[in-house]
């Protein structure tokens, strides 16, 4: 009896289903074909999914909040684009690390400002800074050749070397840890959750809804920054279509990690867990010969797979406590999205 | 309808039997019966939370009951969806209005039971004519001109909107009409037109389940009635063998003589609040459309009532002093000097706090659990450096609630959304508690919670200003509002119509039933104001 | 009635900027005009007949996404994939003539390839409960990877029979006028007749106006809402098969970007993407609009590489105004409403 009540808790704590999915499928791919785990193989793949992981986290915070930002793929993008170009006209690694960040700062204090002073759906908002910024970045390829930099210390940042592990992870690492500890242990991150989970009872509770939607579209775009950076020095060299689709893979990411569409559950750990089955069975199929553009239909499966098994936990959770629903049918409890938004922020006239 | 409604072998037209509800471990419904005769006027009665609303829901095909039968005409029904309902001849009309704003008022009326023509051969165009020509003198019966009928609804305000319901469920043929508290926020001509439309429907043969607060309106025109209470059938009458005392007994559980006697009122009349500091006042407040000139104060030590019906603009004052909506003109004094909230945290540091109307949306955060519920509010008294959150402290805070509030659950660390509604409540009281608050307003304190939760916060209430807070309490019944305050002010459209000061020097000199009475007659406008 | 008398005394300015401002099609018109005026002082090449006919020709594509696209929003849905739709319903009309099919035949394929999308969106929305936006991109990025992978990332070609160039515009009809053009017209006039005559039109405005209002009057919700997709499925198709025929090849990117301007021109037109708010003929002044901007740009001289930048843009002026206007409509519409119940403001 306590079983399966415990076991359903266990699941629908969020990471932990995708943490028992992840290392099933590494076992599997590892069956399949013995070289998935030599350590060169691991420490390539994963540092390539770097840069897509923190752009998850950021998505995943912005959903936790109970909202949705497309444009984190072309952000990162175009900070990569900025990056190189600071470098390109001889500005030290510091100064083009602080321009690139920058830049994804202003696309998210842009659609932060957007949403909550004007009231606009994030996910049109969004959508049109994705273009904005795609746009940006192919004008700014055409002005500059952003290639052929050797800035001293700018490939350190993900190419060096620390303990014998590359500098990238740790970048990722500590960035992860510190967003992690912001999400669930802190004022800050708490409000997040109440906002993600209903808006209008949290203004009522005296939570600045706006002010704290206002904050995830700005970490979002700081993290956007920050993997644009990671991302120009990985490559050395940005062209005019970088960045575009991994919103996709983000969200798909986030998604898959048991981030609920529908706002107030979810963690970082979880997210990145997400991402990396992502980044596992992308690898996977190229190990095996799968072309690549299959990728972006399994992405496309990924969301679906995760929000389906979101609210099957969902059910399993309420399921075990309902302990003395009789038989006859029973509807799925309504899952509300997006429809709360709006509601009791003070904001409609 | 040109034949008689068969009848089933009992003789009834509609037999609701064993039928259970249950929400997210919540009981709404607990083995309920209803049965309804042809032709008959049947009174559907309970207070807030008694699962009217959720029964309502079963009968017209929106709520999937979790067991039970119902059986109308002799033959089970299956009612899946709202179509299979109105198929069967049930319509209803819903409290919260069931019309779409984007659409006109003959769209809104013939939604989902369009008119078509033929246009190219194939029956598809809709005959907007002949549809106008079926409901044209019914509508304007209720008032409502053949502009009215090309108009969007979303153009009308309450009142129309709900003449709109009204004539969009008398337009079809019907066997039995459920009607869910038809009349809230009409006028005296259009209620009286409702109720003479009622005796007809009656006399062709329909039978109506008629929800009502207003136990007034039943005499005369109500056959029988079935009393609810806390999800569970208390009885039914007929109505012509009752006194509207004994019905009030039958849905609150207590003997109808014992009402005003219950309070504790003597403690409250001992205390003397005019000489007491001013913790608010309110001069001239408007809000567009929805407050008028608004003055009232609140002192130290002192429990406001505000009653009104639906609509009257309560919950809307309680939002405009806390910021959450904002003030159009007007000026909000906050212990003597002159405030302006930007948002509701504005008015939570400057020691305001609200238990909001609408628990499920608007009180709870479901996902959360119970410590982190009654912490939201003042998260930095459980930081450190005002950032980082003490898990620890926030439990054992959590505790201390749960054993002086009495709030039943293993654990503070449960979802709260895993509590009964009472136990919510009480967890939202001490969100609001736990942020010290000066000035707290109870929007509904004990909607749809169980009796004895019901006294547990009304002494919560009552403690919170014996020890120096001022609350402004918010409720549609009238006598929890008597029990409760010092000052009772009725509101109306928008505006306050009227006050009755010192309430509980009345109760102890046993008025409780004329002071009332005349908050029942301002609040409805019947004096003049 | 105080009331009464503030109302006369409004200016007349004021009443035709809240007139504007409340019908967005008027609102749309006014500034198509605007932009024509603007056009006509500085650059005269903007109003020659010919600009202005190939102007309104190259919309007519996302004229018919984004009057699909009106009928998804009006029942309170966005459809990202209706760009990446069209694209493969394009590679479905390419493929089937290169197979040897009749062209009838040929365009059914592709009609039926969009009904299916539709339909696939509808299932994921309405049975798997994912939110519009999301279930419409997944539909995207497994829309277009299936395009990549069956054409391996090489442009279909090789199907170009004659009748194909009147399909997309290329050869004309009879004297200026393309089949496009009245491909576009039909679509205007069934998806037109639709939304305002029919009763899957009013149950599209119901349950985007209202779900719980539409339910409780016994609309299927679900139901209709898979409707709209797939009616913006079919659209995609038709544009697809015109774009097939005007782009010569059947490239799997062909389709990218196209969502975004479907949005913003139903948005310019005035559908709201709160639902229960559009008009067909809003979408078609939008389509013109946005072409027109895009056009006064490029004649402008801005390099055609800040295109995106501009749609993107436009986007969020689009959505601004249209904000602007259902606050501004809501403040009428209250104000009417008191004054029926003599409430004064």
């Amino acid at each position: 009896m306590n079983f399966p009540r415990a076991a359903s808790r266990a699941l629908s704590t969020s990471g932990v289903p995708i943490a028992i999915a992840l290392v099933l499928v590494v076992v599997i791919f590892q069956i399949i074909s013995p070289v998935f785990l030599t350590p060169g193989s691991v420490r390539d793949y994963i540092n390539n999914a770097i840069p897509i992981l923190l752009l998850t986290v950021g998505v995943a915070i912005v959903i936790v909040a109970g909202g949705i930002d497309l444009s984190v793929g072309t952000v990162a993008g175009l900070s990569a684009g900025t990056t190189m170009w600071a470098l390109v006209s001889g500005a030290p690694t510091w100064t083009a690390v602080l321009v690139g960040v920058a830049t994804g700062l202003v696309f998210g204090l842009f659609n932060g400002l957007m949403i909550t002073v004007f009231g606009i759906n994030d996910f049109i908002v969004t959508l049109a800074t994705l273009n904005i910024a795609g746009g940006l970045l192919i004008v700014l390829t055409e002005q500059v050749p952003l290639q052929g930099v050797t800035t001293p210390g700018f490939s350190d940042l993900v190419y060096g070397n620390f303990l014998g592990v590359p500098t990238g992870f740790w970048i990722a690492a500590v960035i992860f840890a510190l967003m992690q500890f912001f999400l669930i242990r802190t004022v800050f991150g708490r409000r997040i959750f109440a906002i993600g989970i209903a808006p209008g009872a949290a203004n009522v509770a005296g939570v600045n809804v706006n002010r704290v939607r206002l904050g995830t579209f700005v970490l979002s775009g700081l993290l956007a920054g920050a993997a644009g950076v990671l991302l120009a020095s990985r490559l050395g060299a940005v062209q005019a279509f970088l960045g575009n689709g991994y919103e996709f893979i983000a969200i798909a990411g986030a998604v898959l990690g048991g981030v609920s569409l529908a706002g107030g559950r979810g963690s970082v750990w979880a997210a990145v867990a997400g991402g990396l089955m992502l980044a596992t069975l992308q690898q996977g199929l190229r190990l095996n010969g799968v072309d690549p553009v299959y990728f972006s239909i399994v992405t496309g499966l990924c969301i679906v797979a995760g929000v389906v098994f979101d609210r099957r936990i969902q059910q399993l959770a309420l399921g075990s406590f309902r302990k003395r629903a009789k038989g006859g049918p029973t509807p799925p409890a309504p899952v509300k999205l997006q429809e709360t938004h709006l509601l009791g922020t003070g904001k409609q006239d | 309808m040109t034949e008689r409604p068969a009848l089933g072998a009992d003789g009834l037209l509609l037999n609701v039997d064993g039928i259970s509800k249950h929400y997210e471990g919540v009981t709404a419904l607990d083995d309920v019966g209803l049965q309804v005769r042809p032709a008959e006027i049947h009174a559907l009665l309970g207070g807030n939370g008694a699962g009217k609303s959720t029964l309502i829901n079963i009968l017209s095909g929106l709520t999937l009951p979790d067991g039970g039968t119902i059986t109308l005409s002799g033959h089970q029904l299956d009612l899946r969806r709202a179509s299979d309902a109105l198929g069967h001849g049930i319509n209803t009309i819903h409290q919260e209005l069931s019309l779409v704003p984007a659409l006109t008022t003959l769209d809104n009326i013939f939604l989902g039971r369009e008119v078509n023509a033929r246009f190219l051969g194939m029956n598809v165009k809709l005959d907007r004519r002949r549809m106008e020509e079926r409901v044209r003198a019914l509508a304007a019966e209720f008032g409502l001109s053949q502009e009215d009928l090309k108009l969007p609804v979303g153009e009308f305000g309450a009142l129309k909107k709900r003449v709109v319901e009204i004539v969009k469920a008398l337009a079809f043929d019907t066997r039995l009409l459920i009607l869910d508290e038809p009349t809230s926020g009409l006028e005296e001509e259009e209620r009286l037109n409702l109720f003479e439309h009622m005796r007809r429907l009656r006399e062709k043969g329909v039978s109506l389940i008629w929800v009502t607060h207003h136990l007034e309106e039943l005499y005369g025109l109500a056959d029988s009635a079935t009393v609810f209470r806390d999800g569970r059938r208390v009885g039914t009458v007929n109505v012509s063998d009752t006194t509207v005392d004994d019905l009030l007994g039958m849905m609150f559980g207590i003997a109808a003589g014992e009402f005003g006697s219950t309070s504790s009122a003597p403690a409250l009349a001992e205390v003397e609040v005019e000489s007491r500091e001013e913790v608010l006042r309110l001069t001239d407040v408007n809000r567009s459309y929805v407050l008028r000139d608004i003055s009232l104060t609140v002192r130290q030590g002192e429990i406001l009532g505000i009653a009104g019906l639906a609509g009257a603009g309560r919950t809307e004052l309680a939002r405009a002093i806390m910021g959450i909506d904002k003030i159009s003109s007007g000026t909000v004094h906050w212990n003597g000097n002159p405030v302006k909230f930007s948002g509701s945290s504005a008015a939570y540091r400057k020691g305001l706090a609200m238990l909001p109307e609408d628990r499920k949306q608007l009180g709870i955060l479901p996902e959360l659990s119970v410590s982190e519920n009654i912490s939201i509010s003042s998260l930095d008294r459980v930081s450190r450096l005002g950032f980082v959150l003490k898990s620890r402290d926030e439990v054992s805070q959590a505790e201390s609630y749960r054993q002086r509030l009495g709030i039943k659950t293993a654990d503070v660390r449960e979802k709260i959304r895993n509590l009964s509604g009472g136990n919510q409540q009480k967890a939202i009281v001490a969100r609001c508690l736990n942020t010290n608050p000066d000035l707290l307003i109870f929007d509904e304190p004990t909607q749809g919670i169980d009796v004895s939760a019901k006294v547990e916060v009304h002494n919560l209430i009552r403690e919170f200003v014996a020890n120096g807070g001022a609350a402004i309490v918010i409720a549609s019944e009238i006598g929890e509002l008597v029990e409760l305050s010092h000052r009772v002010v009725i509101m109306k459209k928008g505006r306050l119509v009227g006050s009755v000061d010192n309430v509980p020097h009345a109760l102890v000199s046993g008025q409780f039933e004329a002071v009332k009475n005349r908050i029942l007659a301002m609040s409805a406008g019947r004096t003049e104001s | 009635m105080e009331t009464t008398s503030s109302q006369k005394n409004q200016t007349i300015v004021d009443r035709v900027v809240t007139r504007l401002l409340v019908d967005p099609t008027l609102g749309v018109l006014a500034l198509l005009v605007l932009i024509c005026l603007l056009a006509a002082f500085t650059l005269p090449v903007f109003l020659n007949g010919s600009n202005l006919y190939n102007l309104v020709n190259n919309s007519l594509v996302v004229m018919i996404l984004a009057m699909g696209m009106t009928v998804v929003l009006v029942s309170g849905g966005i459809d990202l994939s209706i760009g990446t739709t069209m694209a493969l319903c394009a590679g479905v009309t390419a493929a089937a003539m290169n197979f040897g099919l009749p062209l009838f035949a040929a365009l059914l394929a592709a009609l039926a390839m969009g009904a299916l999308v539709g339909l696939g969106n509808g299932l994921l929305i309405t049975r798997l409960g994912l939110p519009d936006f999301i279930a419409t991109l997944a539909m995207l990025g497994f829309a277009s990877g299936v395009l990549y992978i069956w054409t391996k990332g090489v442009p279909i070609i090789g199907y170009m029979v004659p009748e194909f160039y009147i399909v997309g515009g290329l050869t004309p009809l009879a004297g200026p006028l393309t089949l496009p053009m009245v491909i576009a017209l039909l679509v205007a006039l069934v998806l037109g007749g639709i939304l305002g005559f029919t009763r899957l039109g009013t149950h599209f405005f119901a349950v985007g106006s209202s779900k719980t209002g539409a339910m409780q009057s016994g609309v299927r919700v679900e139901r209709v809402r898979m409707q709209a997709y797939i009616v913006s499925g079919l659209a995609a198709a038709v544009a697809g098969i015109i774009m097939a025929g005007r782009n010569t090849n059947v490239p799997a990117d062909l389709g990218n970007g196209y969502e975004i301007q479907a949005i913003a021109a139903a948005v310019i037109g005035g559908a709201a993407l709160s639902g229960g708010r559009g008009r067909i003929l809003g979408a078609i002044l939008g389509a013109i609009t946005l072409a027109a901007a895009v056009n006064l740009i490029n004649l402008v001289g801005v390099p055609s590489s800040y295109q995106k930048i501009v749609i993107g843009g436009i986007l969020v002026a689009a959505v601004l105004a249209n904000r602007i206007s259902a606050v501004v409509s809501g403040k009428v519409r209250q104000r009417k409403a008191m004054v029926l119940e003599g409430i004064p403001a």
